[in-house]
């Protein structure tokens, strides 16, 4: 059986690319383990900022509440909450809702949050389970409309994080002017 | 190494080492946001994502700070090399699958979308100042004639 025979340079060049891997590796590792282990371990990964947030209200007089975070969920999971009668609310801005949105979803956009959480409150009810999304995996919308449904009494909040083009990759339905 | 090989090898090492720069701390800064990014092309299992989120933009800061230090050449556009390969495969098989979505080459919130066929495209660019950098580093430093770095 022949050996594969490198030179003792090409050698030295192959060390050399895996030393600077494993350093890499440290560096990153060491500066995102808490990300990286909250990925591992299942948890809320995705921390957006909540400009208005109670967390980020200092006053030693007032106790500061701790924030509450909407469960990431996959596409699998989507499904069972869909079937135990769970709605889907969309993040994304009203063009985008008009032109295409998941089948059965309703628009509540980050941006019109305010002007439009009144009617909400009063047309869904609070223990009714609720599917925040938004376009897709690192688009933080749906996290903070969901934060605020729960700041709302919303008692079951989830965010679908891999959001509408997830969605519409995986074939499933779709409604709007498109 | 006559002028015209030297002017070559230093003008790709430092459009390298810009380009590479640039990517990886860009994408350093906002590591969840390039999570999101990588889980977009569906490749690898959900947490996997946040891992190579974590370690891809340092190796590609080391790799052009290297570069533009001039120092470990060979090295360094060896891992560069391998990692445009991969993302070169990745892209196709956005192309493949119909998926049409930012790359993420850079800015992971950036507006401007970059389609994986223009990236792509993009990425053989850079393969050829990848190659053109080790060959004439290769001219500089024949094995023989040791490495010299």
């Amino acid at each position: 059986m022949s050996e594969l025979q490198l030179s003792p340079t090409l050698r030295r060049i192959l060390l050399e690319a895996v030393i600077l891997c494993a350093l890499a590796a440290a560096v990153g590792l060491s500066l995102n383990y808490q990300m990286v282990l909250n990925a591992f371990s299942g948890k809320t990964v995705a921390r957006p900022k909540l400009a208005d947030s109670p967390a980020e209200e200092s006053s030693s007089e007032t106790p500061v509440q701790p924030l509450l975070y909407p469960e990431p969920i996959e596409l699998e999971e989507l499904d069972a909450l869909l079937a135990e009668g769970a709605l889907l609310i969309d993040a994304r801005n009203a063009i985008d809702y008009a032109k295409s949105h998941l089948q059965g979803a309703r628009s509540l956009p980050l941006g019109e949050l305010d002007a439009q959480l009144e009617d909400f409150l009063a047309e869904v009810a609070k223990d009714r389970p609720l599917i925040a999304y938004c376009n897709g995996f690192g688009c933080p919308d749906s996290f903070d409309v969901g934060i605020r449904l729960l700041q709302e009494g919303y008692q079951q909040v989830f965010v679908f994080e891999g959001g509408y083009p997830q969605w519409r990759d995986a074939g499933r339905p779709l409604e709007g002017e498109q | 190494m006559n002028r015209l090989a030297s002017i070559i090898y230093h003008g790709s090492r430092l459009i390298l080492a810009g380009v590479f720069i640039y990517a990886g701390a860009i994408k350093g800064t906002d590591p969840v946001a390039f999570a999101g990014q990588v889980a977009n092309y569906q490749i690898l299992p959900y947490a996997w994502n946040y891992l190579v989120a974590a370690i891809l933009p340092y190796l590609e800061l080391l790799c052009g700070i290297l570069l533009l230090l001039n120092k470990r050449i060979r090295p360094a556009v060896l891992v560069l090399f391998v990692l445009n390969l991969i993302f070169m495969l990745a892209l196709s098989s956005l192309i493949v699958r119909g998926i049409d979505i930012d790359c993420g080459c850079f800015n992971p919130d950036a507006e401007a979308r970059t389609t994986p066929l223009m990236a792509l495209w993009r990425d053989a660019g850079l393969m050829l100042l990848l190659i053109s950098t080790w060959m004439l580093r290769y001219r500089q430093h024949p094995p023989e004639a040791g490495d010299g770095q």
